[in-house]
């Protein structure tokens, strides 16, 4: 590839907040027509320069070159008129609007009489197509969208205002590998047009796939540039978390399944079910073992967790917890029988972003015992403690508002508000999605030390790997119903659940492919 | 009676209340019936005291089936203008004989009385005249003299303070008709008067609560330097009368304060010595507003201003003499 | 919160990192203002029985409705409603005490009994608000206006549309009398106050608030009961607007059916803006509610004593609350800010300018 001019120079940026300092002296340049990967644990710093780049926060050091120009970017408007365009980690769109209007938003098509609708959702339309997502009515309201989709159009948006530069921050984690190639076919082909586009993800084998650099942070410091195809993996991870991986494979290796006793099971749901989420299934889960849920996006994974946990009411069906007929139907119930639930949407169902690490953290024990039976200080300063610690939470200040931590210390304090409610039973809905290497392999340690200590846990990903890695028994679903529950095991790989979800039905290639693809990711 | 039946007796009467209120939310928009009667729209102000009361009172009386009419009594929501603006637009559309409206403000009724006289609707003001006065908009207004009642309070306060006086008004709220009438009355005859000093004017929107509270201010900010407090209204009288109590001054002695109305309430207070002066504004208009309304019908001409004769009362016992027939 | 920790002038700064500051800086201003007008205006005397008489004694007294209604309206506000009925619950809970006391012997167990029908009435009311908000799923506005219009029109119907006055001596006291040389109104509304601050500071009941103002799903997940803490909140907003139409009939013994609390949801919302609470919910802060509803107490206050006239009063209060607010705003400050330091550069040019 030729060497030409950066379109985008960053040098020297330091950026302080109180008491931290985010960004040190780091440097950044993106060249046109080159897909650059921004590579770094959460918390490294990649965020932050983004934001610094998009003009979200002001720099106390440094130079960005836009062109060879110095700019000063006062905010995303600034960014946005020296052709700075951003998709976020988060899907951030307006959920009541429709996909049109989102999509147009500020770039509507103007006649004399105001706003040309039609002329609008045409070009919405045709900006969609451009992404293969033509078979989206740009009337249809966005909030109807799977999270999936939501994405997508999220990018079709910043297409439409003509960028020069598009970053492109975690766009793959709530993609099915489907939606992964169809997004990569609209970054090369962007790429070709001249675009410069910064990826950021926690996906190696995509960034592999489709970065040209790439660029590596390290606890706010910039640890070097390197043409990807000059650095094999092992290298990249050691230098984004300064330590081999050694420590990573020791749980790939680990094949041996707990053993079950004969008792009881813990929690034991017959046909439980609810209308359009999910068909009636029977569930049991065990005290000291770590179910899986396997499937594709939209199988009902997410749908089935939910109801366990009483975040929807069921439908149909009987619960037993301990024997014991239950009738959870609300969070507050299932609390009360000692059920956690993390949700996969940790943004709006998890933490409470403006309240301290402290308060998320013994929210849930508060809720239980009632507001008129106040936790003492010092028993939330042992909760705080002990979580904190445990989980490795950093910067360890209870007192710092959770929404300023990244998202893989957000994760570990939603995990530890639910251990401090003690429960029995944990479903954890995508706890490692969009969370760094080494926060992971932590997190997925931590689950198998706490099914060793005696807890039932219902692990959901979207990698089936993981799934297959963690769970001593997988029940499989698809369209909303249960297809398979399969012992874990040597006999059991990511493989072998691909093709029970590929031959139920029978010949569906599209889906299989599908699988095989979300599955090597 | 016991505390206890008392309790039961008023929480049935708000519970009853709640019911009723249910009822006419259900029971209102019955269309004009025809049995030969003339059909009133009468834009009225609605609960905002005793005088109020017993004036509407009066004409939903005076106008009765029996003597050939159907009222239809619109009151105004929390004394709000769009609301009458809604109720006056909804009798011109409904095709009423005739619109009595007594207006919560003076301003801002110009484009509702055309409408009224594009469909040939005869409006008789009545009490609250309008700004700008266009007498080529209504029939005639019908209402006791502001202006004279005002003027008998200046000219009394003249006689009775012959060394002279400090002096607070209390006004109604700002932009009233009724106010800047009474405003305009008093000073005519108070502001020629040089020992007569006005130390202030200030709104407390006809409440007796705000009147209190701004005659505590008042006498605070003068050191008690006030001799005489002129209050628009009977209720913001009263209240002037318990500030002035509470700072340890006597009503009637040490300030006097005179009021227009002449409500049962502020004749007692009269009769109390607590109230010095009570320019009634008779409230009483009925029968008037039925004759004039029965010319406007046959045709004849109405003068643009028909005056309401009203009294006054100078003394507990012509307050004491006049308690037993008060109907307000 | 641990500013005593650290010595006074940490504390103070800690007081003026707070939203309320501002408020407190305006009662100032406007006290100065007064002071300017009549050197005398801050002196408080003991008066012939033995209390205290003065111009900030008067504000006190006034204060003491907005400052129930306000710390009721805050609460409501950190979950994210509102409550726009608090003037005419006021108006129900004069118009029952009146209607009450009218008939009743001038004891003061009738005094306690019109109190005890307030609270059921009032709490009544406010749980209505509550089951329309939590159990119906309405939007906060729009059952609050409901009961804000038929609430007036409750009280219409319970006086008969008549303004009632009733003779009741204890009753009388409780906003005319004093203890300790200080008005019982002012001593009962921060008492009332101090003790909903305990109420929601010392239990988890303030978190519980703020968690579901902030983030109602995430609040619910995390085993939050919203519609229980939902329906308290109202009850809470509607005893303490029901105390306030107490304090603001027993001052006259009279209840003005169309003009008692009239419009004062709005002076509650300002009070609960102006202490550093966000209409967003969330983040609340109950001292900065008290402080704001004695802010607007002196402003009613300053405009008589200042002798401003009726048609220029309601532009002489909002020049003042806009000017507090663009204080408050932190985009202002800082534009602020940014000029004090270009003109700390250039003290040659400010000087020729001058």
């Amino acid at each position: 590839m030729p060497e030409s001019l950066p379109i985008v120079e960053m040098v020297g940026i330091s950026i302080a907040f109180p008491g931290v300092k985010a960004l040190d002296e780091v440097g950044l340049r993106l060249y046109p027509g080159e897909v650059h990967a921004l590579m770094g644990e959460n918390g490294a710093g990649k965020s932050t320069l983004i934001k610094a780049l998009t003009g979200v926060y002001k720099i106390d050091e440094g130079e960005i070159r836009i062109a060879g120009e110095p700019r000063r970017l006062g905010g995303t408007a600034d960014a946005q008129s020296a052709g700075i365009s951003t998709v976020y980690q988060e899907v951030n769109l307006c959920a009541n609007l429709t996909i049109g209007e989102n999509v147009m938003l500020g770039h509507e098509v103007r006649g004399p009489a105001g706003i040309n609708w039609r002329a609008t959702n045409k070009a919405a339309a045709k900006t969609l197509a451009k992404l293969g997502l033509g078979h989206l009515n740009p009337k249809q309201s966005l909030a109807a969208l799977p999270l999936a989709l939501q994405q997508l159009v999220a990018i079709s948006r910043s297409m439409v205002l003509q960028c020069k530069v598009l970053i492109l921050d975690e766009p793959t984690s709530s993609l099915d590998a489907n939606e992964v190639e169809q997004l990569f076919a609209v970054v090369r082909n962007l790429r070709d047009q001249g675009v410069a586009i910064l990826f950021v993800s926690h996906f190696l084998d995509q960034v592999y796939a489709i970065s040209d650099r790439l660029t590596v942070l390290r606890n706010g410091r910039f640890e070097g540039e390197y043409r990807t195809e000059e650095l094999d993996r092992a290298q990249l991870i050691a230098k984004m978390i300064g330590r081999d991986l050694a420590t990573l494979k020791s749980l790939d290796a680990k094949e041996s399944r707990r053993v079950r006793g004969d008792e009881a099971p813990l929690y034991a749901a017959k046909g439980i079910g609810r209308k359009g989420a999910i068909d009636p299934v029977d569930v049991e889960l065990h005290r000291g073992e770590v179910v899986g849920l396997a499937g594709l996006l939209g199988s009902g994974r997410t749908e089935l967790a939910r109801l366990i946990y009483g975040a929807d009411r069921p439908d149909t069906g009987d619960v037993a917890v301990d024997g014991e007929k239950a009738e959870i139907t609300t969070p507050a119930k299932a609390l009360a029988k000692h059920i956690a639930f993390s949700s996969e949407n940790r943004r709006d169902e998890g933490i409470v972003r403006d309240l301290s690490v402290r308060e998320n953290l013994v929210l849930a024990v508060q809720a239980r015992r009632g507001w008129a039976r106040p936790l003492t200080r010092r028993e939330q300063d042992a909760v705080v403690a002990k979580y904190m610690d445990a989980l490795g939470v950093r910067p360890a200040d209870p007192e710092r508002p959770v929404r300023l931590l990244s998202g893989g210390n957000q994760q570990k304090v939603l995990l530890g508000r639910w251990l401090a409610t003690e429960p029995d039973l944990l479903i954890l809905d995508e706890p490692t999605r969009g969370i760094d290497v080494g926060a992971k392999a932590e997190i997925q340690e931590y689950v198998a030390d706490l099914a060793d200590e005696g807890l039932a846990v219902l692990f959901i990903s979207s990698e089936i790997e993981e799934v297959v890695r963690q769970s001593d028994r997988i029940i499989v679903l698809k369209d909303h119903r249960k297809i398979a529950e399969l012992e874990g095991g040597p006999g059991v790989s990511a493989d072998s659940i691909v093709t029970v979800i590929a031959e139920d039905g029978l010949g569906d290639p599209n889906a299989d492919a599908a699988v095989r693809e979300e599955a090597t990711t | 009676m016991s505390a206890k039946q008392r309790i039961v007796q008023v929480l049935g009467a708000a519970t009853a209340g709640a019911l009723a209120l249910g009822l006419t939310a259900c029971g209102g928009g019955d269309g004009g019936d025809d049995d030969g009667l003339t059909t009133v729209g009468f834009v009225a102000v609605g609960p905002e005291g005793a005088w109020r009361e017993a004036n509407e009172t009066n004409i939903q009386e005076t106008f009765t089936e029996d003597a050939g009419y159907e009222l239809k009594y619109a009151p105004a929501t929390n004394l709000d203008q769009k609301s009458q603006i809604d109720a006056f637009t909804s009798f011109v559309d409904e095709g009423v004989d005739v619109i009595l409206l007594s207006a919560t403000e003076a301003t801002g009724w110009e484009d509702s009385l055309k409408r009224a006289q594009e469909a040939e609707i005869p409006v008789i003001l009545l009490d609250r005249g309008i700004e700008p006065d266009d007498t080529d908009l209504y029939v005639t207004r019908i209402a006791p003299d502001n202006i004279a009642v005002s003027t008998a309070v200046a000219d009394w306060a003249v006689s009775a303070f012959p060394d002279g006086a400090n002096y607070f008004v209390l006004e109604g709220p700002a932009g009233v008709s009724v106010v800047n009438e009474r405003n305009e009355g008093f000073d005519a005859v108070a502001g020629g008067q040089a020992n007569l000093v006005k130390v202030g004017a200030q709104t407390a929107n006809w409440s007796t609560e705000e009147a209190k509270s701004v005659v505590e201010t008042v006498l605070k900010s003068n050191d008690n330097d006030v001799q005489f407090i002129f209050a628009q209204n009977d209720e913001m009288g009263l209240g002037a009368v318990q500030a002035v109590q509470e700072a340890g001054l006597t009503p009637g002695t040490d300030v006097k304060i005179a009021t227009i109305d002449g409500t049962k309430n502020a004749l007692e207070s009269l009769a109390a010595g607590e109230l010095s002066f009570v320019a009634e504004y008779n409230p009483l208009f009925g029968e008037t507003a039925l004759e004039v309304v029965e010319q406007v019908l046959n045709g004849d001409d109405v003068e643009s201003s028909i005056v309401v004769p009203s009294a006054t009362f100078d003394s507990p016992e012509a307050a004491e003499a006049a308690l037993p027939d008060r109907k307000f | 919160m641990s500013a005593h920790a650290h010595g006074p002038a940490e504390a103070l700064k800690a007081l003026v990192r707070r939203q309320y500051f501002w408020g407190i800086v305006a009662i100032a201003l406007l006290l100065l203002v007064n002071l300017v007008k009549d050197p005398g205006y801050l002196a408080v005397s003991i008066g012939s029985s033995g209390n205290l008489v003065g111009n900030v004694i008067d504000i006190l007294r006034a204060a003491a409705p907005v400052i129930l209604i306000a710390v009721g309206m805050c609460l409501v506000v950190a979950t994210g409603g509102i409550d726009l009925s608090v003037g005419s619950v006021m108006v129900v809970a004069g118009a029952v005490s009146m209607e009450f006391l009218s008939g009743a012997p001038d004891t003061p167990g009738s005094g306690l009994a019109a109190l005890g029908l307030v609270v059921v009435v009032s709490a009544a009311l406010g749980a209505v608000n509550g089951v329309l908000v939590s159990v119906v799923g309405l939007q906060p506005f729009i059952s609050t206006l409901v009961i804000m219009l038929a609430g007036r029109g409750l009280a219409k119907v319970i006086t008969g549309g008549q303004n009632t006055a009733a003779t009741n001596e204890t009753f009388r006291w409780i906003a005319n009398g004093y203890v300790l040389g200080l008005p019982v109104v002012f001593l009962l509304a921060l008492l009332l106050a101090v003790a909903m601050g305990l109420l929601v500071r010392r239990s988890a009941l303030g978190l519980m608030l703020e968690a579901i103002g902030m983030d109602p799903k995430a609040a619910r997940l995390a085993g939050v009961n919203r519609r229980a803490l939902l329906f308290t909140v109202y009850i809470l907003g509607g005893v303490l607007a029901g105390f306030a139409g107490v304090f603001a009939t027993a001052s006259v013994m009279t209840v003005d059916v169309s003009r008692t609390g009239y419009q004062l949801e709005l002076d509650a919302i300002l009070a609960v803006v102006i202490g550093g609470t966000s209409l967003a919910g969330g983040k609340f802060n109950i001292t900065g509610a008290v402080v704001g509803a004695i802010l607007i107490a002196t402003l009613d206050k300053t405009v008589v004593f200042l002798g401003v006239s009726s048609s220029a009063t309601p532009a002489f209060k909002a020049v003042v609350i806009v000017v507090l607010c663009l204080l408050q705003s932190e985009r202002v400050r800082r534009a602020f800010r940014q000029r004090r330091a270009a003109a700390a550069r250039t003290p040659e040019r400010e000087a020729l300018a001058a």
